[in-house]
């Protein structure tokens, strides 16, 4: 938020392309850019440490320190993971103008799930809205927002048209009524070991098409998918 | 068992599994996911067992869901044949899998019936297998 607004000092970049992006990684800094207000964009690196600290922080507004320059205010508009270990390869911020509405996502937490007699009952509760997009003031932008599900039971839904944004905050959703943030379902009954149903699909059209023959063997395996094709060009 | 409703062709190249997986790499439905650290075939069979593992440690409640999808089919030639005479027969279906994947996701229970379930799952798979948590959730 706003009052404790942390500091990222980076440095700036002037080696491009992936080859010199490895490099870079492989020497525990990360590439990042910076953009916004019509400007340039300004590539820059930064410490995987320090990002790594203020990322787990969970900030929403940060102040860009690009070399000796000015601290800018900045939200982190992307951050790239490697896909197997997780670390980030890449951020984006995004400058911003503390005076000018800004569109965020931002992630809906749910709370009071214990209490709620829905899942006491044995109920699953399907939380299926986790981000929303909000329009605020960039110092006024939730770090999250709570909905309460304490009052749920079983085949109860909540809309976000039943939440109230923070104030300063207002929801981007075309029909609040049709956004479900979450559902508490039934229980799933137990299900017992099915015996080993051979799959009712469909065969390989019986010889009819040219294209590929069975070569005198017989076409109908038990688990085979009919062929795109095969019966409508007959 | 998970195959396609209706294919194309009815045998496919096996082709190559270079590189990491370029989607899929984070949980996107449940609380909790099965991430890949090896490339790798995993039949429908596998699927199957991975899932009803799951399923049967988290007995009631909880929600599964299967992110991959066997659509490639792979042939064999029948046991002691001599070599040539063109390709063998559909045997079966596999998916893909390349390091990085989130093969399966589970909600819905607590978490280390969750890690347990998943455990379990992942010992009925051909691939190094590691649990995930959602981003942004704290741990």
């Amino acid at each position: 938020m706003a009052s404790d607004r942390a500091t990222l000092k980076v440095q700036e970049r002037d080696e491009f392309g992936s080859r010199e992006s490895r490099r870079l990684r492989r020497s525990g800094l990360v590439p990042g850019i910076v953009y916004g207000h019509g400007g340039d964009a300004r590539p820059f690196q930064v410490e995987e440490r320090t990002l790594r600290t203020l990322l787990g922080e969970g900030h929403t507004l940060l102040d860009l320190e690009l070399d000796d320059s000015a601290a800018v205010p900045v939200v982190i508009k992307e951050e790239q993971r490697h896909p197997v270990r997780g670390n980030v390869i890449h951020i984006d911020c995004l400058e911003v103008r503390l005076d000018e509405k800004i569109e965020s996502e931002v992630p809906i937490e749910l709370e009071g799930l214990d209490q709620a007699p829905g899942v006491r009952e044995g109920g699953v509760l399907d939380h299926v809205t986790r981000e929303i997009t909000v329009e605020a003031l960039p110092t006024e932008i939730p770090e999250k927002i709570t909905v309460d599900v304490s009052e749920m039971v079983i085949g109860d839904t909540i809309q976000l048209s039943v939440v109230t944004p923070p104030s300063g905050v207002k929801f981007m959703a075309d029909d609040p009524e049709e956004i479900t943030i979450a559902t508490l379902s039934p229980p799933r009954v137990e299900e017992e070991p099915e015996p080993e149903l051979e799959e009712e699909t469909e065969l390989v059209g019986e010889g009819e098409e040219g294209e590929e023959p069975a070569e005198g063997e017989e076409p109908a395996e038990p688990e085979q998918p009919e062929r795109v094709g095969e019966s409508e060009d007959e | 068992m998970l195959m396609p409703k209706r294919v194309k062709y009815r045998k496919q190249m096996r082709g190559r599994m270079r590189g990491n997986t370029k989607g899929g790499s984070t949980v996107a439905f449940g609380e909790y996911g099965l991430k890949s650290l090896d490339r790798g075939w995993v039949t429908n069979r596998q699927i199957e067992a991975a899932r009803v593992a799951m399923t049967r440690k988290i007995k009631r409640g909880g929600k599964v869901w299967i992110n991959i999808f066997p659509d490639k089919p792979y042939t064999a030639k029948p046991a002691e044949t001599r070599m040539g005479s063109g390709k063998g027969n559909p045997e079966g279906w596999v998916a893909v899998v390349k390091p990085g994947r989130v093969m399966f996701e589970l909600a819905g229970v607590p978490e280390d019936l969750a890690k347990d379930a998943l455990r379990l799952a992942g010992h009925k798979l051909p691939v190094r297998t590691k649990i995930v948590r959602r981003e942004g959730s704290e741990g």
